[in-house]
């Protein structure tokens, strides 16, 4: 039997690109296999897809030398569309692939498009295979995020393909739908589908993920079975990918033989009748700080489509003081990004009032209150207002009229690690480097408080621990920091307080062992603690290891003990 | 003061949107909306032309009647009902008040009021077909008729991308908002904050283009995977869609209404 995906020795160069962005790169694919493609930022791992589906070299007509073979078929001889009933591609940025008002007819539009008269059957199909039949009279902007993210899968779907392939699935969902999404993929790949995933959380590449393709620098390092290639853990990290965080701890604890890759598989090494060290305390509260923000009795709600009102939040009481490092979390649609709002007097409540400074956000423009709280967006492309990274850090201070105002721009590009791409267009920068000037932006405020959407969401794991580490740097400069996040290791690590908002209502503040310690809010909120956390939960440890360096400390001091005692 | 504040909330962007929204997709239920789109054309081509050559005020007043039925039927958004009497009475009040001062008397009042009563007829036609077509029925219709396969498919796009647009124009004058500087008094009748603002709307303008080209960017790879680009304008695909597309009774029935009653008012008055 031939592979059904050959890519053989491919050089490709963007138009007008100075670097080959694949350069000799080759790759078999067998039908039916679960693949994940590895690599950090730039690697080439969207361009290699691209090659699946024929976008290359018919739609990006670079430098291409080499070939591809999908199904017997050669790419180059054959069209776009042809390849499309063969091969799906879901897109970091799904939302844009989705071109219908409505569900059903964007699920519908590429059968009917390649005029299939059973196209309203295939839509149907579709959208029952991802769990959406429910929705199908809706409109796309009544969907949340992670439907979107279904809607796409199922308009690519309803032409049947053999392989399907995702870039990034869940860049953008909470741990709960991000498990929906690849529970879906499993099901796919079990009736017979390749499935190709390009993902940076190697937990769910562990669990869910049959092959390791490697990339790095437009090469294909690597094909491997996903336990072997986890197993590289040297050669991974050299690359800025971190493998799970049980086989960070097996390999940093020094396990012999071939290290586990899920929970499960560690058990065998780390459990054992022996006493683990006192737990480590986390970031500490220093508690009773000047009042900084008061929410009082707060209720929000928007406008639907429909002219009803929906209520967003409801029955608010908070107070955020001096000193507070703050991460938010809950599940998508929770209500954070609207809490986190009303603090910058943009949006208004409805019911009560919000304090910021001992101000009513509802008496003074937005304008004002910048000077106080700064916030920055999720998407920090949102946040570009001008035409290079100088600039747009600059703003601000310009229109203030700051008196050194160059000393200043200068201090945080050199801070962020700005400095060379100063007369860079912000929009055209990456993932990493965008949240960097967004970062460098809200600082350049110089507020007392520091409001940050999802700042880790879309980020290489190199780039969120280079971002962690800013935030880290920034406590100091700041009398606080809200951060909403879905990424619970950034929040055990880096937050003296957690609060928890599930539909519109905050139900627990408190701290990382008050809210990893309760099973019954971490199954109401849909949240998933970090995986060491989890497993030294589940191996008798208490209280358990929130990060993989206090779990190998721990673990080695017992070792040292047990030593002792043998 | 507190007046101007409660309206300017009322004036939101997101207001804007749903309205615009609603106004595009929101009836789907009224008899007009029934209709086939074809039906709405040929209506329209007759309402929305010939009163600019008909100069007998009864037989404009019988038509505006009919026109003001059919918008009340189709229930279009009181703001597009507001915005058009505003734009008439501007527009007549301003022509008499012109007449007045360059020398002319109350006599002229009546021809305004004949020429209003004609764009309001022209007008209402407008409001009445247009809003019972929600884009996707009106792109289909076009299609029927005749024009290119990608013209018709923009316009369902167009309505598609539009939400996102006015989101993505929201959050770029929001961040002008959070990092610049309203000024500090409002001036003599707020000119001040009215001049800053309008500055804001124009400069949001230029970071939305370039948000907006990349984002379309993805969505022509989309379109190109589904076949879409070949698909536009081939026979097979064009009889596929449209096969939903059927004159039915009350379709004959609503364009005989329409035209006995047009007949009548030229042969009573």
């Amino acid at each position: 039997m031939t592979a059904q995906i050959e890519v053989r020795d491919v050089t490709f160069r963007y138009p007008g690109g100075d670097r080959a962005v694949l350069d000799k790169a080759s790759l078999t694919v067998e039908k039916g296999e679960f693949v994940a493609i590895l690599g950090g930022n730039g690697s080439g791992k969207s361009t290699l897809c691209k090659l699946l589906n024929g976008l290359i070299p018919h739609y990006y007509t670079g430098d291409f030398e080499g070939e591809v073979i999908v199904e017997n078929m050669r790419t180059l001889d054959c069209k776009v569309a042809e390849l499309s009933g063969i091969v799906g591609y879901v897109y970091q940025d799904f939302e844009n692939q989705i071109v219908s008002p409505r569900v059903l007819d964007d699920a519908c539009f590429a059968p009917l498009h390649q005029g299939m008269t059973d196209y309203l059957e295939r839509g149907h199909e579709a959208l029952r295979s991802v769990g959406l039949d429910h929705r199908q009279d809706d409109f796309i902007w009544q969907l949340s995020g992670g439907q979107k993210h279904l809607l796409a899968l199922a308009g690519i779907l309803s032409l049947n393909p053999d392989i399907i392939i995702i870039d990034e699935p869940v860049a953008q969902l909470d741990p709960k739908h991000a498990r929906e999404i690849y529970d879906i993929l499993r099901s796919l790949n079990e009736q017979g589908k390749t499935i190709i995933v390009i993902e940076h959380h190697t937990e769910f590449v562990a669990e869910y993920a049959q092959q390791v393709v490697l990339m790095d620098d437009g090469k294909v390092l690597f094909k491997k079975p996903v336990k072997e290639a986890l197993n590289e853990v040297e050669l991974l990290l050299e690359r800025q990918i971190f493998p799970p965080q049980v086989t960070q701890a097996a390999s940093l604890a020094g396990v012999d033989g071939p290290l586990p890759i899920t929970p499960d598989e560690a058990a065998k090494h780390f459990s054992g009748g022996v006493r683990p060290l006192p737990s480590e305390t986390g970031p500490a509260r220093t508690g009773g700080g000047e009042e900084l923000v008061v929410y009082r009795d707060t209720g929000f709600s928007v406008n639907t489509i429909t002219r009803e009102k929906r209520r967003i939040l409801d029955d608010l009481n908070l107070t955020i003081r001096d000193g507070d490092h703050i991460a938010l979390v809950g599940n998508n649609g929770a209500g954070k990004t609207s809490f986190m709002k009303l603090m910058t007097g943009l949006v208004k409540p409805d019911l009560g009032e919000v304090m910021v400074c001992g101000e009513r956000t509802a008496d003074r423009p937005p304008e004002y209150f910048a000077e106080k709280v700064a916030y920055i967006h999720q998407n920090p492309e949102q946040m570009f207002i001008d035409d290079s990274v100088e600039k747009d850090v600059g703003f601000f201070m310009k229109a203030r009229k700051t008196p050194d105002l160059e000393v200043r721009v200068e201090e945080l590009l050199r801070q962020f690690r700005l400095e060379e791409l100063r007369e860079r267009d912000s929009r055209l920068l990456s993932g990493g480097q965008q949240r960097r000037v967004s970062l460098a932006i809200g600082v350049g405020m110089i507020p007392e408080i520091l409001v940050l959407d999802e700042p880790t969401a879309n980020l290489d794991i190199a780039t969120r621990k280079q971002i962690t580490r800013l935030l880290d740097e920034l406590k100091h400069q700041l009398k606080a920091v809200v951060i909403a996040t879905h990424d619970m290791q950034l929040a055990c690590e880096f937050a003296n307080r957690i609060i928890v908002m599930n539909e519109g209502r905050i139900i627990h503040d408190g701290d990382r062992d008050s809210v990893f310690g309760n099973a019954r809010l971490l199954e109401k909120a849909g949240l998933i603690p970090p995986q060491v956390f989890a497993f030294s939960q589940s191996i008798g440890w208490e209280p358990p290891a929130y990060t993989v360096d206090e779990f190998v400390r721990r673990f080695a001091g017992k070792e040292a003990e047990h030593g002792v005692y043998a | 003061m507190e007046y101007t504040r409660k309206l300017v909330d009322k004036l939101s962007v997101e207001q804007l949107k749903v309205e615009l929204l609603n106004t595009a997709y929101g009836n789907d239920r009224t008899f007009l909306a029934k209709l086939d789109p074809r039906t709405l054309f040929i209506w329209y081509s007759f309402f929305g032309i010939v009163p600019w050559f008909i100069h007998n005020e009864k037989v404009l007043a019988g038509m505006f009647l009919f026109m003001a039925a059919a918008t009340f039927t189709a229930r279009v958004s009181p703001v597009i009902i507001f915005i058009l009497c505003l734009g008439l009475l501007g527009q007549g009040g301003y022509l008499f008040i012109a007449a007045l001062f360059f020398g002319g008397d109350w006599a002229v009042m009546y021809p305004l009021l004949v020429l209003t009563l004609k764009l309001s007829v022209i007008s209402l036609a407008s409001i009445a077909a247009f809003c019972s077509m929600d884009p996707e029925k009106l792109s289909n219709g076009l299609l029927k008729i005749g024009v290119p396969g990608q013209a018709a498919f923009s316009i369902a796009y167009g309505y598609r991308m539009l939400p996102t647009l006015i989101e993505e124009y929201q959050h770029v004058f929001q961040s002008f908002r959070l990092r610049g500087k309203a000024p500090e008094k409002h001036g003599f009748l707020y000119w001040r904050t009215i001049a800053y603002f309008i500055k804001l709307a124009v400069l949001s303008f230029y970071p939305l283009l370039l948000s907006m080209a990349k984002r379309a960017r993805t969505t022509v790879e989309a379109l190109e995977t589904k076949g879409s680009l070949n698909g536009f304008n081939d026979p097979a695909v064009k009889k596929l869609k449209l096969s939903g597309l059927k004159m039915g009774r009350a379709d004959y029935g609503f364009l005989l209404f329409s035209a006995v009653y047009a007949a009548a008012l030229f042969i009573l008055f």
